[in-house]
């Protein structure tokens, strides 16, 4: 099978649905001449000209606000933040213009429209390197996709982009020069289906885009002394696969979420209020999250190093539950 | 610009009309709304309608409008059913916005009416991205966001009159400068003049126009169309409209200066006079407009109360394609 890094994954979906569908257009600060500020859009303005590709003004506002509106007039944008943290900067469009253009117009409306938001990582600052899919899983109208390997950066994005509801398409900076294999043909990941990455009966860990790698890693070490954890990966979280982790937990009994992202009211918290709600009788122990502590993400290395979950806090973390 | 093509009677009369029907309509909803039944969530339009309506006279049937919340006058114009509007206030079955947006979010696709942002001049830059997709989709279209001058002062304002700008998007930018952001006078929100002023910023033009003569705000706005039409881009249009009523239905305005002779700038009855004075309407005539204009909305008021109310239900429909 041939592999791709996950920034040629996300190129490849996004020139193959605009060869499919002359209505795709792809726009963004610095994505059509120069590629993208991560150079994901590479070669797409020669393939499609200035007409479909095309650069924008620092103006977040009406980027978003844009695509709204040329989406329910028939086009499918896709737009690119170039920091996921900028969902916030254009607040408005995103969680009520994207969100609710069609709610508050009963359903007059459709909006086709993805948002490409690099997300996480470090050295950028407190502005520049969250991942704040909460906000966007907490907000009514609003599709949220978190894939974590080339393949489904594919296969989301080219699912996403045939969506008729918005889709906040979260890109992991980390990522995006991952390696892995991507399938010849069509690849079309569904939403609302989370994957086990790893079967094991000890614990179940959730995680997705960078926290995923290091549980994985986290989950080699502790193989090696006998302790076979299993991680779901929830590749969207919202639509969000509520019965592939009610599944696993019934079979583990525990449940650690890790997360990229502060911890009050993140994403660990719906899923740990979800197995309160439905799953409390296949609880044998207590309910874990590993998250960002509730301040912003600092600049220096070794200071985000310390507060952003890392294979050996996953690792005893476990330890610690199952011992 | 080049001056644009002139109204003719036919059209100040569709004027005259579709005015006396909004401003009674308008005053309806707010009788019922102290009545108690109907909420009294309307912004009323009353002063500003005849400037609105003379802008879309000069729109073709094809053309979008997105708008602001002043009043109705613009669904009016577009032939959007009384009862149906009315509905959106009671939260009735026919309903354009199926209850979810009310008389402030009115929407109407096939008519042109794309519909109504909350926060205020929020649609400015939806209206951009209506602009790309006619551009590409329905060349030779153009969509117009009326919105009011307290709006202006907002970041999406410039983002979205820069962008339009730089694309040449066929969108056109109507002001209704009612020298008021809410209880705010202009004079003290705003630190230019007018709001065209402004269109030097972006390198579009900027007109300033008499709100209360429906001639000359047909004019400016026939030459922005056809600006708009040609692939040239946008206009900002700053229309001086007379706000006769508060920002709500029980605003009683204490901040406003001009409270006592604010109603002798009223443009409807100089409308019905400037047509009577030019022997294009008989005083016969404007009884006969002004009653048809009073049968529509009784009737309208009727089918409203005869509509059953939204199943509870509805509130959890519409959120997803």
């Amino acid at each position: 099978m041939p592999t791709r890094t996950y920034s040629q994954a996300i190129n490849d979906a996004l020139a193959e649905e605009m060869q499919r569908d002359e209505n795709v257009i792809l726009y963004g600060q610095d994505v059509a001449v120069w590629g993208g500020i991560f150079k994901v859009t590479d070669g797409l303005l020669e393939k499609f000209g200035p007409d479909r590709v095309f650069d924008t003004p620092i103006s977040e506002s009406v980027m978003v606000g844009a695509g709204v509106g040329a989406a329910s007039m028939g086009l499918r944008p896709v737009v690119e933040l170039q920091f996921a943290d900028f969902v916030i900067t254009a607040g408005d469009e995103i969680f009520f213009k994207a969100g609710m253009w069609r709610y508050m117009h009963g359903g007059a409306h459709t909006i086709p429209l993805v948002v490409r938001a690099p997300s996480g990582g470090s050295g950028f600052g407190p502005e520049h390197s969250a991942c704040p899919e909460a906000f966007i899983m907490h907000a009514p109208g609003l599709l949220c996709a978190v894939p974590s390997t080339p393949e489904d950066a594919k296969g989301l994005l080219k699912q996403a982009i045939r969506l008729d509801n918005p889709v906040i398409y979260f890109e992991h900076k980390l990522l995006y020069q991952m390696r892995g294999e991507v399938p010849d043909g069509e690849v079309l990941t569904p939403f609302g289906k989370a994957v086990v990455r790893r079967e094991g009966e000890a614990v179940t860990l959730v995680a997705w885009q960078g926290m995923l790698r290091r549980a994985l890693a986290a989950a080699e070490r502790l193989s090696q002394e006998g302790i076979e954890v299993e991680i779901v990966d929830p590749r969207t979280l919202n639509p969000f696969d509520r019965e592939t982790i009610i599944e696993s937990v019934k079979k583990t009994g525990a449940c650690i979420v890790v997360e990229e992202a502060y911890r009050t009211l993140g994403v660990g918290a719906e899923i740990g209020a979800l197995l309160v709600e439905e799953a409390l009788p296949y609880l044998d122990k207590p309910f874990k999250r590993l998250a960002i502590p509730d301040v912003p993400i600092p600049t220096s290395q070794h200071l985000v190093d310390a507060i952003v979950p890392s294979v050996d806090d996953i690792y005893r973390a476990v330890k610690d539950l199952v011992d | 610009m080049k001056k644009g093509e002139p109204m003719d009677q036919e059209q100040l009369v569709r004027v005259y009309k579709t005015s006396e029907l909004a401003r009674r309509f308008e005053a309806k909803i707010v009788e019922l709304a102290m009545a108690g039944e109907l909420p009294p969530a309307l912004h009323v339009g009353a002063g500003q309608e005849v400037a609105q309506i003379a802008a879309i006279e000069a729109l073709r049937p094809d053309d979008y409008i997105l708008y602001g919340h002043r009043g109705v006058a613009y669904m009016i114009a577009r032939g959007v059913s009384l009862a149906d509007m009315l509905a959106d206030m009671a939260g009735k079955e026919g309903a354009t916005s199926r209850g979810k947006g009310g008389v402030m979010h009115v929407v109407d696709v096939p008519k042109g009416i794309l519909g109504e942002s909350g926060t205020l001049g929020g649609s400015f830059v939806v209206s951009v991205g209506v602009g790309m997709a006619l551009k590409r989709k329905q060349p030779d279209t153009v969509v117009t966001y009326f919105f009011g001058d307290g709006t202006a002062n907002r970041g999406p304002f410039h983002e979205a009159l820069n962008w339009a700008a730089v694309q040449k998007l066929p969108c056109i930018y109507f002001c209704e400068n009612n020298g008021f952001a809410i209880s705010m006078p202009t004079s003290r929100s705003t630190a230019v003049e007018n709001i065209a002023d402004r269109a030097a910023g972006y390198n579009v033009p900027g007109v300033v126009v008499d709100g209360n003569d429906p001639v000359a705000v047909y004019e400016v706005m026939e030459q922005a169309v056809a600006r708009a039409r040609a692939g040239h881009g946008p206009t900002l249009i700053e229309a001086k409209v007379t706000r006769l009523q508060g920002h709500y239905v029980a605003d009683q305005q204490e901040y406003r200066a001009d409270i006592d002779t604010v109603a002798e700038k009223d443009p409807l009855p100089k409308l019905q006079q400037t047509l009577c004075d030019r022997g294009i309407l008989t005083q016969t005539d404007v009884d006969d407009i002004q009653a048809d204009a009073d049968q529509q909305v009784e009737a309208a008021v009727a089918a409203m109360r005869a509509a059953p109310l939204l199943a509870p239900e509805v509130a959890l429909q519409d959120v997803y394609a």
